[in-house]
Formats: C-alpha cells, sequence, structure tokens
C-alpha cells in the first residue's frame, strides 16, 4: 500500500496530471510542427541533391549543438518558457524526418516514376500520388526518432520554466526528493516508450501496405 | 528521327510508318534502340532530330501530359504501383481527368473482365497479392482504361515463364481483335513478333534494317543481319509460328468457280480466263481444287465439278504452319485451302512452302 500511497502523494504534491497536460501540448505542437517543416523541405529539395546537401550540414550543425546550450542561443530571441522549449524541439527534430523524407522521395525507383510520366502524370501528380505514399514508411520511422528527441528534450524545458514533467523532476533532484524524481522519471519513460509503440505500429502499417514486391 | 547520347546515336536516322489498327513489333536485340523508338512516340524523350507524326501532327506541338494519356503504355512485370490496389492502379488517370466514380468503377470492371480478371475478386487487391501473369493482365486494363487509340508495349510478356507467356500472347491476340486499336510491340523474341505482328520492323544499331510480314522477314531477308537476326538460316524452326496467312499463295478472283456447273462449262472457263487450276466452293466447309488436266481427262463432260475436284481441309488464317502439317499427314493430302468467315482467301502448298523452309 505504501508504494502506492507514496506514488498518489508525489502525484498531488507535484500536480503531475497537469504537468503531464503541459507536457503532452508541447509535444504536440513540437511533433506536428517539424513534420510540417521537415516534410515541406524535403519536398522543396528532393529533385535537388547538392541543395539538399546543404540542409543537411546545417541541420546536423544545430544537432551537434548540446540542448542546454541551444536554450541559451534561443533565450534572447524567444524568451523563457514554452517557446523555446518548442523551437529546441523543432530544430532538433526536423533533420531525421527531412532526411528520411528526402530519402523517400528522392529514391523512389525509377521505374515507377517512368511509367508515371509515360501514362500521363505530371511532376506534382508524381509527387503526391507515387514518391510521397511510397515514401511514407520512411518518414513515419523518422517520425519515430524525433518523437523520442522531443520527449526528451520537452522534458529538459522544466529548466526554463517551460513547465510539463520536467519540473517536478528539477524540484525532486534540487530537494532530493527521491519518489518524486523516481515517479517522474518512469512516468517520462512510460510515455516516451508509449509513444514510441504507437509510431512503430504506424510504421509497421504502412511498411507492410507500402513495400513493394 | 535521330536521338544521341553521349555521343553516340541510339536512334541513327530512323524512319518509318506505323499505319492504323496494325499491331506493328518492333524486334531487335538489346540496344537496337527499339525501347528508345517506343520512348519517342509518346514523348518520354525528344529526338535530337526529326519529329514524330500522330495522324499527321507533329507531336511536338503538343502537350506531353495530354499525349501520354492518351495512349497507351504497358511494361515489362514492374509498372503496377505497389501502394495502390488493382482499382486505384486502373483508376488512376480517370481520377486525375475527374470522371465521375460511377464510371471509373464501370470502366475499371469492364476491363477487369476483358483481361479475364472477375472484377469482384481483383478489384481491391494489392500488386504483390497477384501471380506474374494477373499482374501483366492489369497492366494492361490499365493501359486500356483512357480508350487510347494507340497502345505501345516494351517486352509486356517478358518476365513470365513460357507456358504463361504462351497462354497470355493468346489473349492478347484475342483481346485485340476486340479492341480495334494501333499497337507498337516491342520484343527480342522472335517467335513472339511472328505470332502476334502484322508487320515487324527489324532493328539494329538505331536503324530499321527491314520492314515486312513475317514470310517477308524470313523468305526475303534485305541483309545479312536481318536474316541473323530472324534466324533465317533455321527457317524450318519456323513451322511452329508461321501462320497460315504468312505461307498461303493468294487466290485470284477468277480462280474461283461456282460448284453446280459442269465440267465442260468449267474447261470453258479455265481455257479463257488462262487458268490451269482452279477452286470450288460449295460451302463454307466444301472447298475442293481442281486442274485443268483433270478435267480434260475425264470422259464425261457432263459430270458436275464438285464430283470430280479433290477435296481440301479448311483453315483460318491464323491456324499455324505446323497444326496445318499435322492434320493433313494422316491424309497424305499436300494442299489446304484458307478461309476468313466465308470468304477463300488462299490455298497453301505444303511442298512447295516446305521446299521455302530448308
Amino acid at each position: 500500500m505504501t508504494v502506492i500511497d507514496t506514488i498518489l502523494s508525489v502525484w498531488t504534491v507535484h500536480q503531475i496530471t497537469l504537468r503531464t497536460i503541459q507536457h503532452l501540448y508541447m509535444f504536440s505542437i513540437a511533433l506536428i510542427l517539424s513534420i510540417l517543416i521537415g516534410v515541406t523541405l524535403a519536398i522543396l529539395v528532393y529533385s535537388n541533391p547538392k541543395l539538399a546537401n546543404i540542409w543537411f550540414n546545417v541541420l546536423n550543425v544545430i544537432e551537434m549543438i548540446p540542448e542546454l546550450a541551444l536554450f541559451i542561443f534561443l533565450l534572447p530571441i524567444l524568451g523563457l518558457g514554452e517557446k523555446p522549449t518548442i523551437a529546441a524541439c523543432v530544430l532538433y527534430s526536423i533533420l531525421p524526418i527531412m532526411r528520411n523524407a528526402y530519402t523517400g522521395l528522392a529514391h523512389v525507383s525509377n521505374e515507377y516514376i517512368e511509367i508515371a510520366r509515360a501514362i500521363g502524370l505530371t511532376k506534382n501528380e508524381i509527387l503526391l500520388k507515387i514518391r510521397l505514399p511510397m515514401a511514407l514508411p520512411l518518414i513515419s520511422s523518422g517520425i519515430r526518432v524525433a518523437v523520442v528527441y522531443i520527449m526528451g528534450i520537452v522534458t529538459l524545458g522544466g529548466l526554463i520554466a517551460a513547465g510539463g514533467l520536467g519540473v517536478p523532476l528539477q524540484a525532486g533532484i534540487y530537494r532530493y526528493d527521491i519518489p518524486a524524481i523516481i515517479v517522474a522519471a518512469l512516468w517520462v519513460g512510460t510515455l516516451g516508450v508509449f509513444f514510441d509503440f504507437i509510431a512503430w505500429i504506424i510504421e509497421n502499417r504502412l511498411a507492410r501496405r507500402f513495400n513493394p514486391w | 528521327m535521330t536521338k544521341i547520347y553521349k555521343e553516340s546515336k541510339a536512334i541513327d536516322d530512323l524512319s518509318f510508318e506505323i499505319c492504323k489498327g496494325e499491331l506493328f513489333v518492333i524486334l531487335g536485340s538489346s540496344g537496337s534502340g527499339k525501347t528508345t523508338t517506343l520512348r519517342l512516340i509518346n514523348r518520354l524523350i525528344d529526338p535530337d532530330e526529326g519529329a514524330v507524326y500522330l495522324n499527321g501532327n507533329d507531336t511536338k506541338t503538343m502537350d506531353p501530359v495530354k499525349l501520354r494519356r492518351k495512349i497507351g503504355y504497358v511494361i515489362q512485370q514492374i509498372g503496377l504501383f505497389p501502394h495502390m490496389t488493382v482499382k486505384e492502379n486502373i483508376g488512376l488517370i480517370p481520377h486525375l481527368e475527374k470522371w465521375k466514380e460511377e464510371d471509373i468503377s464501370n470502366k475499371i470492371d469492364e476491363l477487369l473482365t476483358l483481361v479475364a480478371l472477375p472484377p469482384q475478386l481483383f478489384r481491391s487487391r494489392y500488386p504483390n497479392q497477384l501471380s506474374g501473369g494477373q499482374q501483366q493482365r492489369v497492366g494492361l486494363a490499365r493501359a486500356l482504361v483512357m480508350d487510347p487509340p494507340l497502345l505501345l508495349m516494351d517486352e509486356p510478356f517478358g518476365a513470365l515463364d513460357p507456358l504463361l507467356r504462351m497462354q497470355l500472347q493468346n489473349e492478347f491476340l484475342s483481346i485485340k481483335r476486340k479492341l480495334d486499336k494501333t499497337i507498337v510491340f516491342v520484343t527480342h523474341d522472335i517467335e513472339e513478333s511472328f505470332i502476334l505482328a502484322d508487320r515487324i520492323g527489324v532493328m539494329h544499331g538505331g536503324k530499321m534494317l527491314q520492314i515486312g510480314t513475317p514470310s517477308e522477314l524470313l523468305f526475303e531477308p534485305a541483309n545479312e543481319i536481318v536474316s541473323k537476326i530472324i534466324g533465317a538460316e533455321n527457317k524450318f524452326k519456323a513451322i511452329k509460328f508461321l501462320q497460315a496467312k504468312d505461307v498461303m499463295i493468294l487466290i485470284d478472283k477468277n480462280c474461283l468457280i461456282e460448284s453446280d456447273i459442269s465440267c465442260k462449262e468449267a474447261i470453258d472457263k479455265m481455257i479463257s480466263g488462262k487458268i490451269d487450276s482452279c477452286i470450288i466452293k460449295k460451302s463454307n466447309s466444301d472447298i475442293a481444287h481442281i486442274s485443268l488436266i483433270d478435267l480434260l481427262n475425264e470422259k464425261d463432260k457432263e459430270r458436275s465439278v464438285m464430283d470430280l475436284g479433290n477435296k481440301l481441309s479448311v483453315f483460318a488464317p491464323s491456324d499455324t504452319l505446323s497444326s496445318i502439317i499435322l492434320l493433313l499427314k494422316p491424309s497424305k493430302e499436300s494442299m489446304a485451302a484458307i478461309m476468313d468467315h466465308d470468304k477463300v482467301l488462299g490455298i497453301v502448298r505444303l511442298n512447295s512452302v516446305l521446299m521455302n523452309l530448308i
């Protein structure tokens, strides 16, 4: 009983329900933004490998900046709180999504593109009807990587007053409140595994359905 | 027209004409430029020199997308989009052309029936749930969906096993008869070209070496290379796929006489017509052959010619030479009549045909 009591008390003291809502709010916005931006960028550059390479280099540089340093870079522009946290999430997640989307769009087997042209599809129709659907399995595995990134960075957002599940974790660390640390950490972990699992199911479905013979 | 790739001529000063409604086979080994020629027709590539004319109009003046939607295209095996069902694959262009849902659905069912795939079983399948032959049929259905007057086919049966290939070739021939379309068919398979073609164009090194019917190519190859490609030194192999229409001797109209005249009348007719043998037709299955000498030797000049003539077996123009030989062998007949419905087209003399083949 004591375990459950402890969990319940940590839950109420640290307002974990509220923190979870804040957490998932930032998570969803960041994920949607990075998918939109990542896929859009991939669509813009898929027919131009040189341009794509420039983008990948830029994003790689961003990827190499530690999260905390990135927060600090973003502070003067976006201040404290949710905005810089979401921005950091997006900046980190564009790369995996864009890289996978680019690979998926650019490397659709030439035979399909050729027959699509031959039966009279325009370049845009080929993109929408052939390239994008056939790239979906790869795009979704890029999104899966992004899910894990975003989960971690949103938690770190607790440091810069963004709210979310980073807050009880920080509080626990400062006060050496071990139950709070354990409950919050396990909860964040569970959420992470849960979303990764959902993403995995989606990826698998797509892969099975869209897999070329 | 000429098409240059990396300074070598893939298509070298090529010029030929394809007639409306014919099945024109481009025969050639790989690298002969046959696929390139096909791609020039629907503007997947444009020639460096020259132009392709469709009903007298330069295709360069047409919108390539619109042009391609009016030309059916079938390629070897892979060609169905794996992420779309049979229905979506066939209905892709009609959807883009904004047809009514109902019209698309009806057209799909009609085409699936045409290619011998029951619609209710196959409509919702994905390509990886189909056998190679079934995929090829769906490919053909997709090529036909816009009712194109012209169909381009690039070795469509090339990836299938021989047995299935033969079956699909036959099905394709019967579908072709129903459709009345102009078809340009690319293959490296001589046998296939002989079975399917109305005319064959032999390509080599980007040039069209010779255009002709199967028997013209076989018996009168224009040069060494054609004779090598056609396999003219092994002509006897051709009995498997040469058809009656390729080897028959055409019958002149005056060589046909009615069955109810007497021997005497027939002699008069033949002498005045300066012919020494003729065909007598009583009914569609009752055909006989008679020569002037036989008639002159007959003592009873009042007998009906039909009684005197040698009865001939009747074959269709598309029957193969080997099947004719096989059927004639037991009765030791050496001549057969070739009829298309109720019209006598010609006769096949096995002796002379076989002499030509060796």
